[in-house]
């Protein structure tokens, strides 16, 4: 099948409409094998010097760079035939000829003047008028890409990126679509198929064996396998190991979330991870039943040095050099204000946290009274008066000022003597990944038990009102905070719930997790079942994850 | 007349309304245009239908919602028989064992010295007792050295090579435990075992320091405590802090076995004392306004959980206590090469202290042969 002789230079496009319809689908098996969607009406117009003419056309008449292009683009482009502005104006590729496509207009000066391919002006596509269809040619794309590229930048429209290993940047590239190469493509279609993630589907979620009292960190894995950055930030393969040794526990976590998405439905048994989170925190090691929290901590911070690629970790430390995908997500900033009592002068420290543990009522330290003046008012539509604690009690009383009492002075730099003082705490950076941890397990002098305290917990917090720049417009004197419903910044969305059964002494960790926006599964070692959102609300509560519902560009 | 000499202001407001109109379904009708080019690129392309997926495969992964099954459709509790590879060991363990086995293999624990104590108080007295085999079930390893959580992975590589080395001094027992493949023991079983192999006490007590070379001598005493027992004539496994005997013993030792040229034991004072993450000694209060990253403190040492007066600090990690060894190269304490003679061999021991160590909590000693010499 001679191609040379079928695709001539001088297509009478009546006549050949029949000849080249019949042997379209033909030729599309033969154009997927030259180039994939383009066709062989291009090398006409390949001659020369195509590439600056082609540039200059994009430039002018398709993305428009600046003020002076956009007005010159609305002054000239129009139908030579008709004076339409619209209606699908193109331009033609070999002169300069603007018809529009809804009139046919372009399609007869093709046929009159043998001009074969045209340009939409709107969106830069390239139609080829014998095969009477847009054709998508490799090198041209790449050349309209590059243009429009160039085009958006002089406009000033910038792509904000976040790249969670990278973190925020200002210019980046608008975000494209993964696309299959020819090898690639014919492997998906030789292989059929999908194991495709649905609302329906238990792909995501897997049980873990128990290794022996292990529920405790079975429960925190479920919780950090289901935290939707994380995952997508494995998932996309963002982790690059800088390690020397095998013991990366980043490189482990990777490994987690590919069991996970496996599409396996026996558990999977994590001993390689034990193994590695004990012999990087040691202290952890040794104890017959483990606290969740406790390990929660040990395995971000282990996981956080490891994103480094520095064992040793002591420079890893310092918040401000490190940019790791665990401080993004999971680091926030505490505001501790002293305040002291003679001077009024307040000193500021603010202190990277990972959690926030807050205690309970039931406890032997007093619970109530909170905050002066906050009574009465609803937040996050719980009101405290109605009895059960609520989440929102737990964080008044955390942020409340607290007086230090006459054994506690401080040195106050202004009075420089020891003086009596208020300390308050308040948010000054909220992570992504909020995670609340309730102080159920008191070891005190004598005492040593578990409070069951039933406290309240909501689906959606808004933590507005305990951070720090709600404190200074408190204490300028706007004290009712009003909510501002366009503010989304400190919206926080539920998404895992840990549990401890039983008493201080023995008891066992499940974990709730939210899969799909709506779907909430109990996880049980290696039994996962779908659970309801009662169910999970209605649960004691130890551990409370909330992940922020806007995620902003920096 | 040509589109840039109209002017809006002449025009009344159905004209502006009508113009509004027409502006606005331009531009949905140019978004739809848009959204066609996307997918007849795609479709062109090929990679339109691509995460297209099969029936079967959806109706594999559906999630099942039904009494006794979980999601997957499987029935509860069906997965004791499972088995894995102990990363440190290479041993099969029950999966649902694993954990406990991990920790004596590494061992870590409470458990650990004190097992290590009892074997070492048992094993003269009582030649045929094996009580102390049939604690840890599946587990050998810490019968051989006590490791001590201070020792890096790295470490304890070149011991491995060491206790192969010292293998070949031992006959292997076809009945000794350690051959056994199975993970089950009966404590019936076990005592008979342990009965026909001799060499397996060497194991559990010390090592015999004749039968050493030097280069293995030297070796061992950079890690381990070495103090030769008067009753049993063997060496101490536990670690160079080991608080059954005191460093002028470990001094005297080493001078013993490798000459008075000896290195001597790093000083107590040079350890770096770290954990693996940095505790802050508690709240500092500077007057800093910004968080400009100059906080030395980690988020794991969680400022939340100090800020409460509730009292929970034994689930909070440890912080590191200076054990006192009364090694001290200033004080005068017993014996003056504390300062002299060790300086020379101070230096190359630099290295090796500046390893991070975390000092074991002292162990109440049991009642043992070695009280005597303390």
């Amino acid at each position: 099948f001679d191609l040379s002789r079928s695709y001539g230079s001088a297509p009478c496009i009546p006549t050949r409409t029949v000849h080249v319809s019949s042997l379209k689908i033909r030729k599309t098996n033969v154009v997927s094998v030259m180039s994939p969607a383009g066709c062989p009406h291009v090398n006409g117009f390949k001659v020369d010097n195509w590439k600056q003419n082609l540039r200059v056309i994009y430039q002018c008449f398709v993305w428009s760079g600046s003020a002076e292009t956009r007005k010159r683009k609305a002054k000239s482009c129009i139908c030579h035939m008709c004076g339409a502005h619209l209606n699908r104006l193109h331009s033609c590729l070999s002169c300069v000829f603007f018809g529009c496509f809804t009139k046919k207009h372009i399609h007869e000066h093709a046929k009159n003047k043998r001009h074969n391919l045209a340009i939409d002006l709107l969106y830069g596509g390239i139609y080829c008028f014998v095969c009477q269809d847009y054709i998508y040619d490799k090198d041209m794309e790449q050349i309209a890409k590059e243009e429009q590229r160039k085009a958006w930048k002089l406009q000033g429209r910038f792509f904000p990126l976040f790249n969670p290993s990278v973190g925020p940047s200002g210019v980046g590239e608008k975000y494209s679509t993964w696309e299959p190469t020819k090898r690639e493509l014919e492997l998906l279609r030789h292989n059929p198929k999908r194991r495709k993630i649905t609302t329906n589907c238990t792909i995501g979620l897997r049980g873990l064996i128990n290794l022996g009292n292990t529920c405790f960190m079975n429960c925190i894995v479920q919780a950090l396998t289901h935290t939707p950055l994380l995952r997508d930030f494995f998932l996309s393969d963002r982790h690059k190991c800088e390690m020397q040794s095998n013991s990366c526990l980043v490189c482990e976590m990777s490994q987690l979330f590919q069991e996970f998405y496996s599409g396996h439905r026996s558990p999977h048994i994590p001993f390689r991870l034990l193994h590695l989170v004990w012999t990087h925190a040691r202290h952890l090691a040794g104890y017959e039943q483990q606290d969740a929290h406790e390990f929660l901590i040990a395995a971000l911070d282990v996981l956080h040095r490891h994103c480094k690629g520095d064992d040793n970790g002591k420079k890893a430390n310092n918040p401000n050099n490190c940019n790791c995908i665990i401080d993004q997500i999971f680091t926030g900033g505490l505001q501790s204000d002293v305040t002291c009592q003679v001077c009024h002068g307040v000193s500021t420290t603010i202190d990277p946290f990972w959690d926030i543990s807050l205690d309970l009522p039931g406890s032997s330290t007093p619970f109530w009274p909170l905050s002066p003046g906050g009574d009465g008012s609803t937040l996050n539509g719980e009101s405290h008066l109605s009895g059960a604690t609520t989440l929102t009690d737990c964080l008044r009383r955390f942020t409340r000022p607290e007086h230090l009492g006459s054994s506690a002075k401080i040195k106050c730099s202004g009075c420089h003597s020891y003086q009596e003082s208020t300390k308050q705490l308040t948010m000054k950076k909220l992570p992504i990944v909020a995670c609340f941890h309730l102080k159920r397990f008191e070891h005190s002098a004598k005492l040593r038990r578990k409070i069951p305290t039933y406290v309240s917990f909501p689906l959606e917090l808004d933590m507005t009102p305990f951070m720090a720049s709600s404190k200074e417009s408190r204490m300028n004197g706007q004290y009712q905070q009003s909510v501002d419903v366009f503010n989304n910044d400190n919206k926080y969305s539920l998404f895992a719930v840990v549990n401890h059964q039983g008493t201080l002494e023995s008891g066992h960790y499940t974990t709730f997790i939210r899969q799909h926006k709506d779907q909430w599964f109990k996880c049980d070692d290696a039994v996962i079942t779908k659970a309801s959102i009662k169910d999970v609300l209605d649960s004691e509560g130890y551990l409370l994850f909330y992940h922020k519902q806007f995620l902003e560009y920096e | 007349m040509k589109m840039e000499d109209m002017s809006l202001s002449g025009l009344d407001n159905t004209k502006l309304e009508a113009l509004a109109q027409d502006i606005y379904s331009d531009l949905v009708e140019d978004a739809c245009l848009g959204l066609c080019f996307e997918v007849h690129r795609a479709v062109k392309q090929g990679y339109f239908f691509l995460d297209d997926t099969d029936q079967e495969s959806m109706k594999d992964f559906e999630i099942v919602d039904q009494p006794g099954v979980d999601i997957f459709g499987q029935v509860y509790n069906q997965w004791k028989n499972k088995e894995c590879v102990c990363p440190n060991c290479n041993r099969s363990i029950a999966a649902s064992r694993f954990a406990p086995h991990l920790e004596k293999c590494l061992g870590m624990g409470r458990n650990s010295s004190r097992i290590a104590n009892r074997r070492i108080a048992s094993s003269n007295n009582m030649n045929n007792k094996s009580e102390s085999d049939q604690e840890d079930n599946d587990d050998v390893n810490d019968n051989d050295w006590s490791y001590g959580s201070e020792k890096k992975a790295k470490k304890r590589k070149s011991d491995k090579v060491f206790l192969h080395s010292l293998k070949q001094h031992i006959p292997l027992n076809p009945n000794s435990p350690r051959r056994s493949k199975s993970v089950k023991h009966k404590n019936g079983e076990l005592s008979n075992s342990v009965n026909a192999d001799p060499y397996k006490y060497n194991y559990n007590t010390g090592i015999n320091y004749e039968t050493l070379g030097p280069d293995e001598l030297r070796s061992l005493l950079t890690t381990q405590c070495g103090v030769i027992s008067e009753h049993t004539k063997k060496m101490c496994t536990r670690s160079q802090r080991c608080p059954q005997h005191t460093d002028e013993q470990r001094r005297a030792v080493r001078v013993f076995l490798l000459g008075p040229s000896a290195s001597s034991l790093p000083d107590a004072d040079t350890m770096v004392e770290s954990d693996c993450y940095d505790a802050s000694d508690g709240q500092v209060l500077m007057s800093r306004l910004q968080w400009d990253g100059s906080s030395d403190i980690s988020p794991s040492d969680s400022a939340s959980s100090k800020a409460s007066t509730n009292n929970s600090d034994s689930k909070k990690p440890k912080k590191k206590k200076k054990m006192s060894l009364g090694l001290n190269s200033t004080g005068g304490g017993g014996g003056g090469s504390g300062s002299g003679g060790g300086s020379s061999s101070q230096s190359s021991l630099v290295g090796q202290s500046n390893r991070k160590k975390k000092p074991k909590l002292p162990v109440p000693p049991a009642p043992s042969i070695y009280d005597n010499l303390n």
